[in-house]
């Protein structure tokens, strides 16, 4: 049996007295891709937000890599990373400035070579002494996931990874995920509106509603037994 | 620890002295100040308007030291402020970065962008009004340390107040500064307010830096108690705005809003 790498266990958060995330478990074995599907409002980004730290529960526990999030933060935080088109880098510094300014975050020793290497394999070389606030919604996307990729995380977060992109681009993206996650055998957690996206690269779906996981499973079982064809019949079908 | 520490400093070194605008942003205003303030005074005294000699002096030292407050308190807001703006907070905070290394990093670049926005202004005022700052001795360190302190007590409480509650707290960045100035004494003796305006002034530090500068320009004379009362003061505020600031953090993280902050 995998190892866990993400455990949720009975997760709450309450905003203002109203429920936004109402008692959640699930887990995230290792090596795999899962895509967490909700309509807007479900409590997607508050549930990535507490994935990272950024949130504090309101009650219940996250239990990353095998270690309590609560109490070992920065030493999860070193191996985890995030991507969202929503949140940017500095504006004022150039491509590689921001790359290096991460990478020491992330305490990275020969970063010159590894930021070398992703942007050439993110065949973003043109865009490396670009100021990035200068960069277009694709652009910044791409140098967005270069960050997210810098410390070879174990377990990468991403929020719409390909929104803002052209169709080409969108695949390659997506390829290149799939094949970092089997070379560094990581986990990967996705969010997005793109139902073909996420029935072409998760093996498992957490369906929130609402707050609440209404279907959590391997997709392809899960269509079967609610007899779809598609992602999008099945979360349609949800209403 | 350190390599953190570091990239940030680079970081906001490079926002900060990247480009020669925003390099001249850092210097033009205190070597302005010295300009405007060392000709006015200089006026008073050939016109005979003052009866002390040590004027030029007195008053081009107020202006630096009260300029060190305000560009400690500026360089550590607007080095925050620039994480908010950049929509950055969340990369930020996802990294190992530990909320005391940020609260370090902000008082060495505060530090670094106030003593390069005032030396153009200190040499300034030695070419045109053959002034020397250095009068004031070790005294200068001491209160150098301590106006800076100040600066970054009322950085973290407004950083803290912008991150928890919003932009419309940005405006303190430039106005709070300019609410303590009256009650500073940075140009005139406490006894000079009224009496109730000097009881608010004695709750702040800055108005025994200025007595105390004043004692030694013009007695030439220490009051240790009143150093004794600064130290005691400054420590006791920026214990406070740091905890204030890592309660904000903290709050902050409890509301959901360190994802996607930003203008």
């Amino acid at each position: 049996m995998k190892n866990c790498v993400v455990k949720v266990s009975n997760l709450v958060k309450i905003f203002d007295k109203r429920k936004i995330i109402k008692n959640i478990s699930f887990d995230v074995s290792e090596n795999s891709v899962v895509g967490i599907l909700g309509k807007n409002g479900a409590g997607k980004t508050t549930l990535l937000g507490m994935l990272m730290g950024l949130i504090l529960p309101s009650s219940g526990k996250i239990e990353i890599l095998g270690e309590d999030l609560n109490i070992k933060k920065n030493e999860i935080l070193k191996k985890i990373n995030f991507q969202s088109p929503y949140v940017d880098l500095p504006k004022k510094m150039t491509v590689e400035q921001n790359l290096y300014f991460y990478s020491r975050l992330y305490g990275i020793k020969n970063f010159k070579d590894i930021v070398n290497d992703l942007v050439d394999k993110l065949k973003m070389k043109d865009l490396i002494n670009k100021s990035y606030g200068s960069l277009s919604a694709g652009q910044k996307t791409k140098v967005n996931l270069c960050k997210a990729l810098i410390n070879n995380p174990k377990l990468l977060l991403l929020d719409e990874p390909t929104a803002s992109l052209d169709p080409e681009t969108s695949i390659f993206i997506r390829e290149f995920l799939l094949k970092f996650q089997k070379k560094n055998n990581s986990s990967i957690l996705i969010t997005s509106h793109n139902l073909d996206e996420i029935q072409s690269i998760c093996s498992k779906i957490i369906l929130l509603k609402f707050g609440t996981v209404v279907s959590d499973g391997n997709l392809n079982e899960i269509l079967k037994t609610k007899n779809y064809s598609t992602l999008q019949d099945f979360f349609l079908g949800q209403g | 620890m350190i390599g953190r520490i570091l990239a940030l400093i680079i970081r906001y070194k490079t926002i900060s002295f990247g480009s020669f605008p925003r390099l001249l942003s850092i210097f033009y205003w205190p070597s302005v100040q010295i300009l405007f303030w060392g000709f006015f005074s200089n006026f008073l005294i050939e016109n005979n308007s003052t009866p002390f000699i040590g004027i030029l002096s007195i008053i081009l030292s107020a202006v630096v030291l009260w300029d060190i407050l305000f560009r400690g308190q500026l360089g550590l807001t607007m080095s925050f402020l620039e994480e908010i703006w950049s929509r950055n907070l969340t990369n930020l905070f996802i990294t190992p970065l530990r909320e005391y290394e940020l609260v370090l990093s902000l008082i060495i670049i505060s530090s670094l962008r106030t003593l390069i926005g005032l030396t153009p202004a200190i040499f300034m005022a030695n070419f045109f009004f053959n002034f020397h700052l250095f009068e004031l001795g070790f005294y200068l360190i001491f209160f150098f340390f301590n106006l800076i302190a100040i600066g970054w007590s009322i950085g973290f409480i407004v950083s803290g107040l912008v991150l928890r509650y919003g932009h419309s707290f940005e405006e303190l960045a430039w106005a709070i500064i300019f609410i303590l100035l009256p009650f500073s004494c940075v140009y005139y003796p406490l006894d000079s307010l009224p009496l109730i305006m000097q009881k608010i002034a004695q709750i702040f530090p800055p108005v025994y830096v200025f007595e105390s500068m004043r004692k030694i320009l013009i007695d030439n004379q220490i009051d240790f108690q009143q150093l004794h009362k600064i130290v005691i003061l400054n420590s006791s505020y920026l214990i406070f705005s740091i905890l204030f600031f890592l309660k904000m953090i903290k709050s902050s993280r409890n509301e959901g809003l360190l994802i996607n902050q930003g203008e």
